[in-house]
């Protein structure tokens, strides 16, 4: 159960619709199931060049030689390592705990990919040793540009189980 | 020995190993170390100006690098380094 306050929900939409149709992405962070704080985080993919994406390709974009790193951004997001380490620090020092990641999907719907899990499984690995608590992924949908839906899952074992949010 | 933990994309370089042991009196020195053991692997964690690509952090135990002295941070036997890149995902299958 993740509960989010109107605040925090309005702006991870209207930062889904800023960044539309590119991805965005960032943190929640809280206490027990109630969200108190979030982070914007910048999808650097947009600015990854070929050769950089290609040394380092998280989300298997190289494949597609075909799209810009500007369409890349359109269909997948990279978080600016260094923003996400400020967030974890910022929310260690107000004795939150990173509670979420979220990202949109500007075209589909709000289920995590192949993609989605993949990368999950993979920060899983490491995220105990490093003290990190398992994160919820939030998804924000903008297929219907009207009517965004948010979802929430747990992903472990390679396997995404829905998690109730709550507007609060 | 310093403990060196590799994400899955690096795996390659180091034969598929998810840990490897590295010496060095700070985490350059350790990556240096590290890729003259296993060539390529500075090219993929430092970018040209020989700094940490903006889609990794280096962990040095618990504490990103970033947030101590980058990479002249001392390291020490028995400590442990994790290269971990940034959360990443996409909508395509």
């Amino acid at each position: 159960m993740l509960s989010i306050p109107s605040e925090i929900w309005e702006d991870m939409i209207e930062h889904a619709r800023l960044l539309d149709p590119h991805e965005c992405c960032g943190i929640l962070a809280g206490r027990d199931t109630v969200m108190t704080e979030h982070y914007r985080i910048t999808n650097i993919l947009a600015k990854m060049s070929d050769a950089e994406l290609a040394r380092f390709d998280q989300a298997k974009l190289s494949d597609l030689t075909q799209l810009s790193p500007e369409e890349r951004a359109d269909i997948a997001f990279q978080m600016d390592a260094q923003e996400m380490s400020q967030a974890q620090k910022d929310i260690r020092q107000k004795g939150l705990t990173l509670k979420a990641f979220y990202h949109s999907h500007t075209f589909s719907p709000a289920r995590p990919s192949t993609t989605d899990i993949t990368i999950a499984m993979e920060f899983e690995s490491y995220r105990e040793k490093l003290n990190i608590p398992e994160p919820v992924h939030v998804i924000i949908s903008l297929q219907d540009k009207m009517n965004p839906i948010i979802r929430a899952y747990r992903i472990q074992h390679s396997t995404a189980t829905e998690v109730p949010v709550e507007r609060r | 020995m310093i403990t060196v933990r590799i994400p899955t994309p690096l795996r390659p370089m180091t034969g598929g190993k998810s840990e490897v042991e590295g010496t060095g009196a700070s985490i350059g020195e350790l990556i240096e170390q590290l890729n003259a053991t296993h060539p390529g692997l500075k090219d993929r964690i430092c970018d040209e100006q020989g700094e940490i690509r903006r889609f990794i952090n280096v962990y040095l135990n618990e504490e990103d690098i970033r947030f101590l002295t980058g990479k002249d941070t001392p390291v020490k036997d028995g400590d442990e380094v994790s290269i971990v890149p940034a959360i990443a995902g996409g909508s395509h299958d």
